[in-house]
């Protein structure tokens, strides 16, 4: 999915885990995905540059889909879709 | 699909290592990860009621104590007991003091411990639970 694709996903959920280090951002996902149904989709804000792996790693032994990640000024946005 | 089991020989009492075994306690839980912990000597100590809130002992590069414990409260880093509450209330977490550690330390009974520990148990339980999990650490 190019960036372009990715900007236009719609979300269904955010998670705002700045605030957070390691595994922070990771769990807060976890807590929020039992949230959303199959197929609904969820972001994952977060300045933690390893958050960046964990969740596509997550996503992948879970079964969810990991779309991509936005870059923003300091932060990111992880998308997934359940 | 079987259930993963993380096995954690706990002994370090200090609170570097005690952070660094929440932060691993995070990742099993963010993967449903059951987790057995066996609170072996110097860890009971950190467990005891009247030492968990105010132990700021730390085990590594102790000439920079100050400045880690300032980095964790920057960075907003949980308590190690907050972390371990955390795992425990997002997935199957069981904390085992060892008898003869909470001895050692003057506990005798479960009541003498934080609310995170489960039960008192032998040495016997922790290896069985070893010999189980998918992935055993000492810390």
């Amino acid at each position: 999915m190019t960036q372009e694709e990715l900007m236009s996903v719609a979300i269904d959920k955010s998670i705002d885990a700045r605030g957070t280090s390691c595994p922070g951002p990771l769990l807060a996902a976890k807590k929020a995905i039992g949230q959303i149904s199959k197929g609904q989709t969820m972001e994952v804000l977060s300045a933690d540059e390893g958050t960046k792996r964990d969740i596509p790693k997550w996503c992948n032994k879970k079964g969810f889909e990991y779309l991509g990640t936005i870059e923003e000024s300091g932060f990111f946005k992880i998308i997934i879709r359940k | 699909m079987k259930t993963k089991k993380l096995c954690l020989a706990l002994y370090s009492g200090s609170v570097d290592k005690l952070t660094a075994a929440g932060v691993i306690l995070g990742g099993a839980a963010a993967e449903d990860m059951d987790v057995e912990i066996y609170v072996l000597l110097q860890a009971a100590f950190a467990f005891k009621k009247e030492n968990a809130m105010t132990n700021t002992r730390v085990a590594e590069i102790t000439d920079k104590k100050d400045e880690f414990l300032a980095s964790l409260q920057r960075l907003d880093a949980p308590h190690w007991t907050e972390a371990f509450k955390t795992a425990k209330e997002m997935t199957n977490v069981k904390v085992h003091i060892c008898g003869f550690a909470g001895k050692v330390w003057n506990g005798f009974k479960l009541d003498d411990f934080i609310d995170l520990a489960d039960d008192i148990c032998g040495i016997g339980e922790y290896i069985s639970s070893a010999e189980e999990a998918d992935i055993n650490l000492f810390i």
